[in-house]
């Protein structure tokens, strides 16, 4: 294998793994956050001239120009009402507790929000705004102009480059790997390349054309599989399956979150079972690797704490009517602190400090408030205080911080492996499969940083740690267009985790921050994490509102549309209820409940009120018309970056 | 949504940690990556080295799998300042200043490629073994250096571990390479900078003479001889090493004289073998006045001399004046000179060394040898005295500069010239019949 064939070939593969790797980000990166994409305008506020558009789900109405219909009026509270679309395509408004309150139609509105509709006229402490949602045609024209994503940097070329990447990759293991393994080997990363690709074209199909979030992750997940492939080549089918069930998660958490009702509802049970699985992990887990973090279920070891994660975010983040309730808040709070404490009850420090600044990123979020956060760092700097006073072992397990090449052969030992391999892969990597640090313990997962820079090089090694901030600063630049606070705050928590997991595990394992073996997303080996960091992409992907960009994000409802929705939804509960009715018929021998009946009769009338309000609200449009005009017209309209939706 | 926008920045300030994090990684990488990555890696290395001596013997070498040192015991103890062992514990050794070009590493290919490297060094083996077995346990230094070529021919410190051992009770201060890493009050043989700074600061020097009764008062505070020297000239008052001259000396010359010449002839630098840095010494740098002057012109006060320091000094002296860098290892370059001591300075410096031999240490310590030097004992307070004995040989067949240390060894005439005898002797005689 020594020959000039194989140095040539290696030397090659290295250099076009590393063009490859940055040319996927780059594109990646350019069209995910150098385009500028139009925000989706769901219906208008007008005011005196002005048309103010509505460009997300939920909007803050007010003074402030932090408000997204900024209406410079001492009138308003900085905050004054938030404007909230449902999935069914209907307005509600709510009133924030701003001075003079809200009314609609000169109706008091109620606390827990009352619908609005085309042409109602709200009174915001006598700033009179009128309502005007978009025609199904509008909607249809302006979503039309609205550009899309992948018109200049297609997906199918980046995703084209990534499989080339992983060839190459499979290159380098036919050279290094054992004869036996190589078809394993081969089948791993095979069964990558048909899972990017079925996948991209289920997008297709579907008429999405974002692709970048699943691109980066898939080129996270081909160095994980390398990893894999290099420290444990013989079961390597887990790794195969694991990828496939983390993708098959994604597209169902994402297809989940396309409802924000649906996603909303289930919150109380997520959490539910987020607390049992941290119960069962506290009482009934063994004692292993030191943190009793694992669960062993059917020859798959598992970690609970993982798919935690996501529900931590999952009911973390919260849609904007309910942020300004403080109540809500307090609830969350004393979640995160049962999250937190039953991790440090395991010992798992670095999964609860994981938690704990996703704690504070989603409180900063919710709240606005860095009082808030300080005082929950303060807070958690003194229950630490306790907790190492009271338990000095805690404080002897970072003790070799900032010293490992003082203790080699103990506490020391893997950081200073994994710091003495990754130097000796110095810029390109001695190629994959050729590290030995592979073969020290916990090398694919906690040291991984050190396995990916001793065998693909330092220079791979950072754009690694640089997709991830990709996916972040995607995160952040989703939350100004995003739907809904809820997808905004469950993206940014979501990346939020993943940051903290890359920053503990690359500098954990450089001896830069305390050694706390937590996992590098995706590409670490670990089942339970793959899942999670899978399910993490599918809050990016809701938070996607490019034009057609993401399956997880409906496209741009028209108001036909959510009727047939709506419809439909109806026609399935009526016959679900038949069922239902039938089946009891056949026990009970035909005798409906009065549940069943009552609610159908509770639903009827609703519909036909919507229809009445309907029809009185053209009359009454007309009457507003005249005090409209003696309305002092000073607005600013803050367009969003770039070309506004009106300019086109 | 606008508010999320602006508090969405809170994950970027997470990012910005980790990018903060990254570049600081990067620095350590390309600031330690070679400590590291020879560390372990070595053990896993492409590349296969060895390092010899002058004459070829094996000191040190690795394979891919595999190390070891020179097969005889004492040998490798004596060296062991030379080669340094695997695990690092001393910072100076070969192995561990020079594994990333014994192990090919660099920067940017890191230890991907494999490497045959074979390095020599100047050093002679077997004088080493001579030069520890005459420290005999003591703690101290030897070092000799061609003055003509500035090759290092022995370089020992005493006490040394084998380095094919990992032995957690090793004599305290095994570690430290004693000629190079540390630096020493150094006595008596400071006197030779008074010297070679009078001779370029004060034009009467050679029309004084002093009196010594044993003790005296210079400048107000009383200062002590061992003996008592009576009438002497300045040649006289450097072979008996009379404290009341030399302190006189040195308070005629004045203190920023002295911190000139200090400074200019090195001792106050941390200098460069072969990139293994020595330790810096010291001089009392802010104005002390005249007792203090008097006290550090003859080698006390804090006074401190890194004993690489004297050897370049005096190498510097016994090759007229200019300096010969000294090298560790054999690279095949010619030697680094500069003018370190002006040439009329040093040629009078070499009169009054041979002077010193010829009319008190006597010639009949070093038979056959024709030995410049100045020895020293420097008390250190605790009641013992570091022995010192630095010079040269005035031959041109063997042009050899030493410095000879003893930590708390006792006096420099009675303990160190000995041990600089034998090493001198074995070296004039290497290569020829009569040692083998």
């Amino acid at each position: 294998m020594q020959g000039e064939f194989y140095s040539y070939t290696m030397a090659a593969s290295k250099v076009i793994l590393i063009l490859l790797a940055f040319a996927i980000l780059m594109r990646c990166l350019r069209s995910m956050l150098r385009e500028e994409y139009d925000p989706e305008v769901w219906a208008y506020l007008r005011y005196g001239q002005d048309r103010l558009p509505v460009e997300h789900w939920e909007v803050i109405i007010g003074r402030s120009r932090d408000a997204d219909v900024y209406i410079p009026e001492r009138e308003l509270s900085r905050e004054h009402a938030i404007l909230r679309r449902t999935d069914r395509g209907d307005w509600k408004i709510y009133d924030v507790f701003g001075r003079g309150g809200v009314w609609i139609n000169n109706t008091f509105i109620a606390e827990s929000g009352s619908p609005v509709v085309d042409g109602d006229t709200l009174n915001l402490n006598s700033i009179y705004v009128k309502f005007q949602d978009l025609g199904m045609e509008k909607r249809e024209k302006l979503e039309a102009k609205r550009s899309g994503v992948g018109s200049r940097y297609s997906p199918s070329l980046t995703l084209l480059m990534l499989t080339a990447f992983q060839l190459f990759l499979l290159l380098q293991h036919s050279f290094s790997a054992a004869p036996e393994h190589l078809a394993d080997i081969a089948l791993g990363f095979c069964s990558l390349i048909v899972m990017e690709w079925s996948c991209y074209n289920a997008m297709r199909i579907i008429n999405r054309s974002g692709f970048e979030i699943e691109t980066v992750a898939f080129f996270l997940s081909s160095l994980g599989m390398s990893v894999a492939a290099s420290s444990t080549p013989s079961d390597l089918y887990k790794q195969m399956l694991l990828t496939l069930a983390g993708v098959v998660l994604f597209l169902i958490s994402g297809w989940w979150q396309r409802s924000l009702q649906r996603t909303a509802s289930a919150r109380i049970p997520v959490a539910a079972a987020a607390l049992l699985m941290l119960a069962v992990n506290v009482v009934a887990s063994d004692v292993l690797l030191g943190a009793r973090n694992w669960l062993e279920i059917g020859g798959f070891s598992f970690q609970p704490s993982e798919l935690v994660k996501v529900a931590y975010v999952y009911v973390g983040a919260s849609t904007l009517d309910r942020l300004f309730r403080r109540g809500n808040l307090y609830v969350f709070i004393g979640f995160s602190a049962i999250n937190v404490m039953a991790l440090a009850l395991i010992g798992d420090f670095g999964t609860a400090l994981v938690f704990f600044i996703c704690f504070l990123v989603i409180s900063f979020m919710r709240s606005g408030s860095i009082a808030t956060v300080m005082l929950a760092v303060t807070g958690a700097v003194l229950a630490g205080f306790l907790a190492v006073s009271a338990r000095p072992y805690i404080a002897r397990r970072f003790s070799t911080w900032g010293h490992v090449w003082e203790d080699i052969y103990d506490k020391g030992f893997q950081q200073t492996r994994a710091m003495s391999a990754a130097a000796a892969g110095g810029l390109f990597g001695k190629g994959a499969g050729n590290g030995w640090l592979k073969n020290i313990f916990a090398a694919n997962t906690d040291l991984v940083f050190g396995m990916i820079c001793e065998e693909q090089g330092l220079i791979i090694a950072i754009l690694m740690v640089l997709a991830i901030l990709l996916l972040a600063s995607f995160a952040i630049r989703s939350a100004r267009s995003s739907r809904s606070a809820y997808y905004a705050i469950a993206s940014c928590a979501a990346m939020s985790m993943l940051l903290v997991q890359v920053g503990l595990n690359v500098f954990g394992s450089m001896d830069i921050l305390p050694f706390t073996g937590v996992t590098f997303p995706f590409v670490s080996r670990g089942g339970s994490s793959l899942l999670s960091c899978w399910m993490m992409m599918a809050f990016l992907k809701s938070a996607d509102t490019r034009r057609e960009a993401s399956f997880a994000v409906r496209p741009g409802e028209t108001i036909r549309s959510v009727r047939d929705w709506q419809q439909s939804a109806e026609a399935r509960r009526e016959r679900r209820a038949e069922k239902k009715q039938a089946r009891k018929a056949g026990k009970k021998q035909g005798k409906p409940s009065s549940g069943e009946k009552a609610a159908e009769t509770r639903r009827k009338p609703e519909v036909a009120e919507k229809h009445e309000t309907r029809i009185i609200t053209e009359p009454r449009e007309k009457t507003d018309g005249g005090k409209k005009s003696e309305i002092r017209v000073t607005l600013q309209i803050r367009t969003p970056r770039g070309k506004g939706a009106g300019k086109k | 949504m606008r508010k999320m926008n602006r508090r969405a920045l809170s994950v970027l300030l997470l990012a910005s940690f980790i990018v903060l994090g990254l570049v600081g990684y990067v620095g350590r990488y390309l600031a330690d990556g070679e400590r590291w990555a020879t560390y372990f890696s070595r053990l896993n290395s492409l590349s296969e080295g060895i390092v010899t001596d002058r004459y070829g013997v094996l000191l040190a070498a690795f394979t891919a799998n595999d190390n070891h040192f020179n097969d005889d015991r004492s040998t490798r103890i004596a060296n062991y300042h030379v080669t340094g062992d695997f695990w690092d514990r001393t910072g100076s050794g070969i192995l561990t200043s020079f594994s990333g070009e014994l192990h090919g590493y660099n920067p940017v290919t890191g230890m991907t490629q494999s490497r045959h490297i074979s390095m020599k060094l100047n050093v002679d083996a077997e004088i080493n073994k001579k030069a520890y077995a005459a420290l005999a346990d003591r703690k101290g230094a030897v070092g000799v250096v061609n003055y003509r070529t500035g090759e290092l021919l022995c370089m020992v410190s005493s006490p040394a571990v084998d380095p094919t051992e990992n032995e957690p009770d090793a004599a305290e201060g095994a570690y430290i390479n004693r000629l190079l890493s540390a630096s020493f009050t150094p006595g008596s043989i400071f006197k030779l900078v008074t010297a070679a700074s009078a001779i370029e600061c004060v034009k009467s020097i050679w029309q004084k003479s002093f009196f010594c009764e044993g003790e005296a008062e210079v400048a107000g505070v009383k200062i002590t001889c061992p003996y008592e020297h009576y009438t002497q000239d300045f040649a006289g008052a450097l072979a008996v090493s009379c404290n009341i001259a030399f302190s006189q000396i040195a308070i005629s010359v004045g203190q920023t004289e002295m911190i000139n010449h200090v400074r200019r002839w090195g001792f106050l630098d941390s200098h460069d073998l072969d990139g293994i840095r020595t330790a810096p010494g010291n001089y009392p740098l802010e104005f002390v006045g005249d007792p203090e002057t008097g006290w550090s012109g003859i080698g006390q006060s804090t006074d401190l001399v890194c004993p690489f320091s004297m050897l370049r000094f005096v190498s510097a002296i016994a090759n007229d004046g200019i300096i010969c860098e000294p090298k560790l290892i054999d690279d095949g370059q010619p030697p680094v000179k500069s003018v370190l001591v002006e040439p009329e300075t040093a040629k009078t410096m070499q009169r009054l060394m041979r002077n010193n031999v010829t009319t008190t240490y006597g010639d009949i310590r070093f038979p056959g040898l024709t030995v410049c030097g100045k020895t020293g004992t420097a008390e250190v307070g605790d009641g013992t005295s570091h022995a010192w004995f630095t010079g040269f040989l005035l031959d041109e067949e063997h042009p050899y500069a030493f410095v000879v240390f003893v930590e708390n060894g006792g006096g420099g005439l009675s303990v160190a010239t000995p041990i600089a005898n034998t090493v001198l002797q074995a070296l004039v005689r290497r290569g020829t019949d009569m040692e083998y």
